[in-house]
C-alpha cells in the first residue's frame, strides 16, 4: 500500500518484529547519483518528482492555452478560470488593477506549487516536492527579491527601506524598539515563514499519511496471528487505518490547494505592500 | 538509514536542489509568459466581439427606430396626401359637374337659339316664297278677271309690289298688335 512502509515487510505478531513509525528518513531518499559535494543531495527521488511536477505544470498551461480561441474549449476555460480566480481573488483584492501585471507570475507560482504538492498523492511518486525546504525556498526567495525590487523601483532604496522599517503613526520614542523588530520581521522572519509554512504543512501532511499507511500495513496480520480473533482484530484496526489514510488523503488534497493559494496570496500581499510604500 | 536521517537536518536547503527548483520555476514561468499573449489576445478579442456585438445591436436598434419613424411619417404623409387628393377630387367633381351643367345649359340655349333662327329663317323664306306665289297667283287671277291688260310685266310687278307693301304694312300693324 505504501512504498516506504512496505519495504519493511514486517507485521504485527511476526517474531522479532516491532513497529517502526516512519520518520524523517522519508524525506531523505537515497541518491541515485551522488555528486559527492558538500551540501548536496544528488539526483534523488525529489529530482524525478520535480521533473514530473514541472512537466505537469508547464504542460497544463501549454496545452490549455496553445490554441486560445475566442470561444474557449474545455481546457482553455479551465485556464481562464484559473486566471480569473487569481485576478479576482488575489491580485485585485490585494493590489488593485495595478497588480494585473503580476498575474502571470502568481499564476506560475500557483501552478508550480500546486503541482509540486499534488505529487504527494500520485501513486508511485507519493512525495510532495514542497516537503523539501529547498523548493519552497526557491519561490519564497524569488518573491522576496522581487518584493525588494518592486519597492526600490517605486520608492527608491531609502523610501523602500524606510517604509519597511518605520511603521506609520508610531511615536518617535518607541522607534528604537520598533525598527529592529520591523527589520527582523520584514527582512528575515517573513521570507523564512513564507517558505517554511508551505514546507511544514506538506512535510507534516506527508508524514501523517505515511504513519497511517505504515500503521495499517504493520497491523494487518490476519493469518500470522496466534489465533483467529486477534487476526480479525488486527485486520479491523488495519481497516480503520486505511479509512484514516483515505480521509486524510482527501484532506491533504484540500490542504495542498489551500497552501498553494496561501503562498500566492501572501506573495501578492507582499508585492502590493512594496508598491504601496509607507502605510 | 535511520542513523543517516538523524544526522540530516529537515530544514536543509541543498544548493543542487535549489538550482533544480529554480530551473523548473523559470521554465514554467517562461511557458506561462510565452503563452500569456495568446490567452489575453483571445480574451481581448472576445471582449471586443461582445462589445462590438452590443454596439452593433444598439446601432441596429437605433436604425430600426429611425426607419420606423420614417415609415410612420411616410404613412402619415400618405394619409394626408390621400385626404388632400380626396378633397381635390371632390372639388374637381363638383367643378366638372358645374361646368358640364353650364355647358349643357349653354348648349341648350344655343340649340334653342339656332332653332329659333332656323324657324325665323324658314318663316322669312316661306314668307318670301308666299309673297311671290301670291303675286303670281294674284296677277293670274286679276288678269283673268281684268283681261289681257296686265300683260306688261313691268307694270304688273310694280302693282304687285305696291299691293304687297300695303299688305305688309297692314300685317306689320297686325303683328305689332298681336305682340
Amino acid at each position: 500500500m505504501y512504498s516506504a512502509a512496505s519495504e519493511e515487510g514486517c507485521h504485527l505478531f511476526d517474531p522479532g518484529c516491532k513497529f517502526e513509525a516512519p520518520g524523517t528518513s522519508l524525506f531523505f531518499p537515497n541518491p541515485w547519483l551522488d555528486f559527492g559535494l558538500p551540501a548536496t543531495s544528488g539526483i534523488t527521488k525529489y529530482t524525478l518528482v520535480l521533473v514530473v511536477a514541472l512537466l505537469v505544470a508547464a504542460g497544463f498551461w501549454y496545452f490549455t492555452t496553445r490554441n486560445a480561441k475566442v470561444v474557449p474549449g474545455r481546457g482553455q476555460s479551465m485556464a481562464e478560470m484559473l486566471v480569473s480566480f487569481i485576478r479576482d481573488q488575489i491580485t485585485r483584492t490585494t493590489m488593485g488593477k495595478e497588480g494585473d501585471k503580476f498575474i502571470p507570475l502568481l499564476l506560475t507560482l500557483f501552478l508550480f506549487i500546486f503541482s509540486m504538492n499534488i505529487m504527494g498523492l500520485i501513486p508511485g511518486l507519493q512525495l510532495p516536492v514542497t516537503s523539501n525546504l529547498a523548493f519552497p525556498a526557491v519561490l519564497a526567495i524569488f518573491v522576496f527579491i522581487l518584493w525588494n525590487a518592486v519597492g526600490i523601483r517605486r520608492h527608491g532604496v531609502g523610501g523602500h527601506i524606510k517604509a519597511r522599517l518605520v511603521p506609520g503613526g508610531v511615536p518617535v520614542w518607541i522607534l528604537p524598539v520598533v525598527v529592529p523588530i520591523e527589520a527582523l520581521s520584514n527582512f528575515v522572519i517573513r521570507p523564512a515563514t513564507h517558505m517554511i509554512r508551505l514546507f511544514a504543512t506538506m512535510f507534516a501532511g506527508h508524514l501523517l499519511l505515511a504513519v497511517f499507511a505504515a500503521g495499517g500495513w504493520y497491523m494487518f496480520n490476519l493469518f500470522g496471528a496466534p489465533n483467529a480473533g486477534l487476526g480479525l482484530l488486527s485486520a479491523g484496526f488495519s481497516g480503520i487505518a486505511l479509512i484514516g489514510f483515505l480521509v486524510f488523503t482527501a484532506f491533504e488534497l484540500f490542504i495542498m490547494a489551500v497552501q498553494a493559494y496561501v503562498f500566492v496570496l501572501l506573495s501578492s500581499i507582499y508585492l502590493g505592500e512594496a508598491m504601496e510604500g509607507a502605510h | 538509514m535511520i542513523e543517516l536521517a538523524a544526522e540530516e537536518n529537515i530544514l536543509r536547503i541543498h544548493w543542487d536542489e535549489f538550482v533544480f527548483g529554480s530551473i523548473a520555476f523559470l521554465i514554467i514561468l517562461g511557458v506561462v509568459y510565452k503563452m500569456w499573449p495568446k490567452l489575453t489576445s483571445a480574451l481581448d478579442e472576445r471582449a471586443n466581439q461582445i462589445e462590438g456585438g452590443i454596439e452593433r445591436a444598439k446601432k441596429a436598434e437605433a436604425e430600426a427606430e429611425e426607419i420606423r419613424q420614417q415609415y410612420r411619417e411616410k404613412l402619415d404623409e400618405a394619409h394626408r396626401q390621400y385626404a388632400a387628393e380626396l378633397e381635390k377630387a371632390k372639388e374637381q367633381r363638383a367643378a366638372i359637374i358645374a361646368e358640364a351643367r353650364d355647358e349643357a345649359q349653354a348648349e341648350s340655349r344655343r340649340i334653342i337659339e339656332a332653332a329659333h333662327q332656323q324657324i325665323e329663317a324658314d318663316r322669312q323664306h316661306a314668307l318670301a316664297q308666299l309673297r311671290t306665289e301670291i303675286g303670281t297667283l294674284s296677277t293670274d287671277l286679276a288678269s283673268r278677271i281684268v283681261g289681257e291688260s296686265l300683260n306688261d310685266s313691268g307694270v304688273q310687278s310694280r302693282v304687285v309690289d305696291r299691293f304687297l307693301e300695303e299688305l305688309e304694312q297692314a300685317e306689320g300693324a297686325d303683328r305689332a298688335e298681336v305682340r
